[in-house]
């Protein structure tokens, strides 16, 4: 009687990968959370628009790799990349803003490289950067509704008003018969806040606390660190259910700290923050726990990962600073895309019992 | 000229000297390598081709042998004529030269077990034809005595057949040498894919 | 003689280290520990591999019809790497032919096939009380005799094994108690109930072996056995090491790992560290062939899963049928899907259990589809690099999957594919659910088959340069005997001396060889001319 053997073990105990890409999206939901607090539904709109888009374009794709939808779709993997998209974009965004950019993402980014598992780049962030390049305007100016804006003392985010101006930013075609456009704000055209407190060099938070200022009121200009706070929260919660490892969100933030600290220049007219701006102004708590940790594109061995996370710091404050553009967490962590499979290659564990950790390479037959 | 710096900021110009710095050093060292692995004996790709088809010489690419096979891909030729290599052998042609796997070229045969000869001696009239055609001097014998094949050394590449004027020699399949056969999963869903 | 570095630090303190990776899975041995160590019944029939394991040598002293009594040798081994049997109970050879076993190719073997006549009638057996003033020699002896293997899992000779630790030279043995997969508990059974006999073995090996130092190492999530163990050893020089409980610490390198801190080198085994490694289960087998003279006829194994109404620990004879102990526990077919010999994570699905019992198997596992659930569907690989991290070898599984899926033979060795000890953790912690170990296998057997095939493809290369040489010669040599006339054929040109199959033909070397041998035959005929009288002249005619 023949027996058949399969070799391996028989149990199993892991969290699935619907699980881990369910367990980021909760951990983005305490910074997602203050986001809306501060700007309003904009950004509750954009995630549920990346959302549906990305999912009917994923089954488009699917169908078109000849691959049957629904078992793939379960992985969640694709609202990830949703979330996180949506979250790069200017709250308030119109839809074809979005559907554009998750189109690019889904559809070329991931699928066209050969689906999850596949994908060299990160997917989020390559349609950021398309739509940053093809629609450079639309990217810079931030929808926020005046609601939130002329709101002073009595700050009530959650108002009817906000969210109905928001759905208005998102779907342009419905202003028709309003005689008021939806209003923005010239002066909020940037994605950080950086400009702003070049010169203060100090917390917000701390600064409102001292002055008995409402610290969630708008008023203090304390939205940004606490939305970067949030995403840190959300962090720590990943490395605490193991979800990611350490290696790249410490990487990325002991190197921008160690740089601009070391390139802190007080008195100087150019944005040198400090540490503290430069780790909670902007969005390189974002980009260090969610953003930069996408299993698929990053490097997969602990050294690399380090030396990976170690790049993008780098290019995260170098292109923040000496380039054009305003935040460059998207564009240094495609960087470090590109030099993942190479630090793969280079940076691998010293196997057990071998005394280097990368052996020649491996002596090929017709060289014996 | 050498003393002005490149930019004002006293920060940055050391970064720009450690950046060249790390670069020339890098270079040096790249270069080290290159020479260090250049003065090892470096095998010509014919060598290196040859070296991964199986040395049958059975002629079924319809060259020769498998050297002026292995001539004939490194000039650009088909990497997938060679039936004994099977796909093995084309696979690691491919990652070689950089190339597709293909799938064997039928007009050249199909992938078959390897064979065995076996002289029937009871028919052999010792004529020596089919040792001057072995290839690997697989057969013993001399001029009107019994011919016979070691079959330790016999690569199945049938070369001996044709010449011999009696048809005595046979091409046996060999036993079945280690039955038990790990297959990849993919392999294993794609026949069982299949077979629905 | 052997170059560790703790041979220097005679006194040192053996602390434990951690090994690198390993996963906590949950043990589920509490049910097979239950109870004590059950004896078995007599079952029916009994059948006994020729041949320990694929590739050893044996052959039977017996022949079919004979009557054996328990005890009786079966077979004696034809070198070192064979192990004599003994009949574990006395009856009638009825058969000897090829029966299922688990775990050898073509999954069969030559077996002895025992007919139990239920007498149990034993030839004397000859105990020696005063075994602690026994010479190396002599226990080495005896362990020879009795046909001892490690019964840990590998079955390697125990006898061959200690000569080869006397001839290199050992300074630590290792009692390798840990027992980490799960649902095994045969040796902290043995533990609990005879440690002393156990330390008995250890201290017999160490006689053995010459080592000046001894340790047993056991998982420090097993408090009895612990407990045993202390009151054991409390007048013996054997230390008592503590490991983490974490799965695989039982496996060769990584227990050497653990106690010592050194790593095996690659391509070495532990005794090149002058260390020897024994299982539990193999000292115990020691004890009994020396101190009590039984040669090696039974085992401890465990019988657990679901499916079972009453899993324990059985002394059971070598040769049971599976069948018969699963009976034995009150299996419930209903509910019994699989069945598994070995633990959870290493253990081989039988299709069937007419299988015997052999002296490496440690445990059987029949298996609900609570215990062992549908596997689910593969998913692609995320790269998450939870594999890499706990891999006790430090390889990267990620890459190694995508190698072997992609054929890649020269990256699979380059990244340590033959490091890899196949125990599974990496597909225990996979999100997507990929059975990683059966990649590796398959790949490993590939890269086998290719080394195979390139060896001979070399030796028929290099006989193939012979065959031309050798043609090459004889044309040469039936060249020499000709005269060449300005009508040679091309042929009869010499070829360079590089093995080619294509004559090079050039118009111009042809020429230029004519001219030559034209040369040579007039200057022969001008000195025979000189020598001689007039001789007539025949042009040479070609015969080819």
């Amino acid at each position: 009687m023949a027996m058949r053997y399969l070799a391996g073990p028989q149990q199993h105990a892991s969290i699935a990968t619907n699980q881990i890409m369910l367990q980021v999206i909760y951990a983005c939901a305490p910074g997602i959370a203050i986001a809306i607090w501060y700007f309003g539904f904009g950004i509750l709109l954009n995630i549920l628009l990346a959302s549906l888009f990305a999912v009917a374009f994923e089954a488009l794709a699917l169908r078109l790799r000849g691959l049957s939808p629904a078992p793939q779709l379960r992985d969640n993997s694709v609202l990830v990349t949703a979330v996180l998209f949506a979250l790069t974009i200017p709250p308030g965004s119109p839809w074809w803003l979005v559907g554009s950019g998750i189109g690019f993402a889904v559809l070329i980014a991931k699928h066209a490289f050969g689906g999850l598992g596949q994908n060299p780049f990160n997917p989020a962030m390559c349609g950021y950067l398309v739509l940053l390049l093809a629609f450079p305007l639309d990217m810079t100016t931030w929808h926020v509704p005046n609601a939130q804006l002329l709101d002073g003392q009595s700050f009530t985010p959650f108002s009817w008003n906000g969210l109905r101006q928001s759905l208005l930013a998102s779907f342009p075609f419905l202003i028709g018969s309003e005689s008021t456009l939806v209003p923005y704000i010239d002066g909020l055209a940037l994605a950080t806040p950086l400009i702003e407190f070049k010169m203060a060099g100090t917390s917000a938070i701390l600064t409102a606390l001292d002055t008995n200022a409402a610290v969630l009121g708008k008023a203090a200009g304390t939205g940004w660190e606490l939305m970067n706070i949030g995403y840190l929260i959300g962090g720590l919660y990943l490395l605490y259910r193991r979800i990611i490892s350490w290696h790249i969100p410490v990487s990325i933030i002991v190197t921008v700290s160690a740089i601009s600290a070391l390139f802190y220049a007080p008195n100087s007219f150019a944005i040198y923050g400090t540490p503290y701006l430069h780790l909670l102004g902007s969005a390189t708590m974002l980009g260090a726990f969610f953003i930069a940790t996408d299993p698929v594109s990053a490097a997969t061995t602990t050294r690399g990962k380090l030396v990976y996370g170690l790049l993008i710091g780098c290019s995260i404050y170098s292109i923040r600073v000496w380039g054009s553009y305003l935040d460059s967490v998207a564009i240094a962590v495609l960087f470090g895309n590109f030099c993942a499979p190479l630090l793969d290659h280079l940076c691998r564990p010293r196997i057990y019992g071998h005394r280097k950790s990368r052996s020649l390479p491996a002596m090929q037959e017709q060289d014996r | 000229m050498i003393t002005m710096p490149l930019v004002d900021n006293f920060f940055i110009n050391i970064l720009f000297a450690i950046a060249a710095l790390i670069g020339i050093a890098l270079s040096i060292r790249s270069s080290l390598v290159f020479w260090y692995s250049s003065s090892n004996q470096q095998k010509t790709l014919i060598d290196q081709i040859n070296a991964l088809l199986p040395q049958t010489q059975c002629g079924q690419c319809s060259f020769e042998g498998c050297l002026p096979y292995a001539r004939a891909i490194a000039r650009g030729g088909a990497i997938n004529q060679c039936p004994p290599g099977g796909e093995a052998t084309i696979i690691r042609l491919a990652h070689l030269l950089n190339d597709y796997p293909e799938p064997l070229n039928s007009a050249h045969g199909s992938i078959e077990p390897t064979k065995i000869a076996f002289i029937r001696e009871a028919e052999c009239i010792g004529c020596t034809k089919c040792i001057q055609a072995c290839p690997v001097d697989a057969i013993i014998g001399g001029a009107k005595l019994m011919h016979t094949v070691i079959a330790s050394e016999c690569t199945g590449c049938d070369l001996c057949v044709a010449p011999c004027p009696v048809d005595c020699i046979d091409m046996l399949a060999l036993p079945a040498q280690n039955p038990w056969q790990w297959q990849l999963p993919t392999e294993l869903q794609s026949t069982a894919a299949a077979r629905r | 003689m052997s170059s560790t570095n703790f041979l220097h630090l005679p006194r040192q303190q053996l602390r434990r280290r951690k090994i690198f990776g390993g996963i906590k899975p949950a043990p589920h041995k509490a049910a097979s520990l239950r109870s004590r160590i059950m004896p078995m019944p007599l079952p029916p029939q009994l059948i006994l591999p020729i041949n320990q394991y694929h590739g050893t040598n044996s052959s039977p002293l017996v022949k079919v019809g004979d009557a054996v009594l328990k005890y009786q040798a079966l077979t004696e081994k034809l070198d070192h790497t064979g192990a004599a049997l003994h009949a574990p109970t006395s009856g009638r050879i009825t058969a000897i032919c090829s029966a299922p076993i688990a775990g050898h190719p073509d999954n069969a073997a030559l077996c002895i096939h025992l007919q139990c006549d239920g007498d149990d009638n034993s030839l004397e057996l000859q105990p020696c009380l005063n075994h602690d003033q026994l010479t190396g020699f002599e226990v080495l002896r005896k362990i020879d005799a009795a046909g001892i293997v490690g019964m840990g899992g590998a079955g390697f000779p125990t006898a061959h094994k200690l000569r080869l630790a006397i001839e290199h030279g050992t300074e630590l043995l290792i009692i390798n108690a840990a027992e980490c997969e799960p649902y095994i508990s045969t040796d902290e059974a043995l533990l609990r109930e005879r440690a002393r006999e156990v330390v008995i073995g250890a201290e017999l090996l160490r006689t053995a072996c010459h080592a000046p130092r001894c340790v047993i190492a056991i998982e420090e999530d097993k408090p009895a056995a612990i407990a045993a163990l202390r009151s054991a050893l409390a007048h013996s020089p054997i230390e008592l090491m503590l490991l983490h409980s974490t799965y695989p610490t039982g496996g060769e390198k990584q227990i050497v790992q653990a106690v010592t801190g050194l790593e095996v080198p690659v391509g070495q085994y532990p005794l090149n560290l002058g260390i020897l490694l024994h299982n539990a289960g193999t000292a115990y087998a020691v004890y009994q062939a020396v101190a009590e003279g039984k040669p090696s006829i039974s085992r401890i194994i465990t019988l657990t899963g679901r499916a079972l109404q009453t899993p324990k620990n059985f002394e059971a004879l070598i040769g049971t049928p599976v069948a018969f102990l699963l009976k034995l526990c009150g299996v419930q077919e209903q509910h019994h899907l699989t069945t598994v010999m070995g633990g959870s994570l290493m253990g081989l699905q039988l299709a069937h259990t007419e299988a015997p019992v052999t002296k490496t198997t440690n445990c059987l596992i029949a298996a609900t589809v609570e215990d062992f659930p549908q596997p689910e569907p593969e998913l692609a690989c995320i790269r998450c690099g939870f594999c890499a991290e706990v891999c006790p070898a430090r390889l990267l599984p990620q890459q190694l999957y995508s190698f072997a899926r992609t054929h890649n033979h020269t990256q699979l060795q380059s990244y340590g594919l033959d490091d890899c000890i196949e125990c599974g953790a990496c597909a225990y912690v996979c999100p997507s659910n990929i059975p990683l170990v059966q990649y590796y296998v398959a790949a490993k057997q590939e890269l086998r088959t290719l080394s195979v095939a390139r060896e001979q493809s070399e030796h028929w290369q290099t006989r193939f340069q012979f065959h031309q040489y050798r043609t090459k010669q004889e044309k040469d040599s039936a060249r020499e005997r000709r005269i060449p006339t300005a009508l040679s054929p091309v042929e009869l040109l010499p070829t360079d001396s590089s093995p080619i199959t294509s004559v090079q033909f050039s118009r111009q070397l042809a020429q230029q060889e004519i001219a030559d041998a034209v040369a040579r035959a007039n200057a022969k005929r001008s000195s025979r001319l000189a020598t001689d009288t007039q001789m007539p002249q025949h042009p040479a005619k070609d015969k080819e």
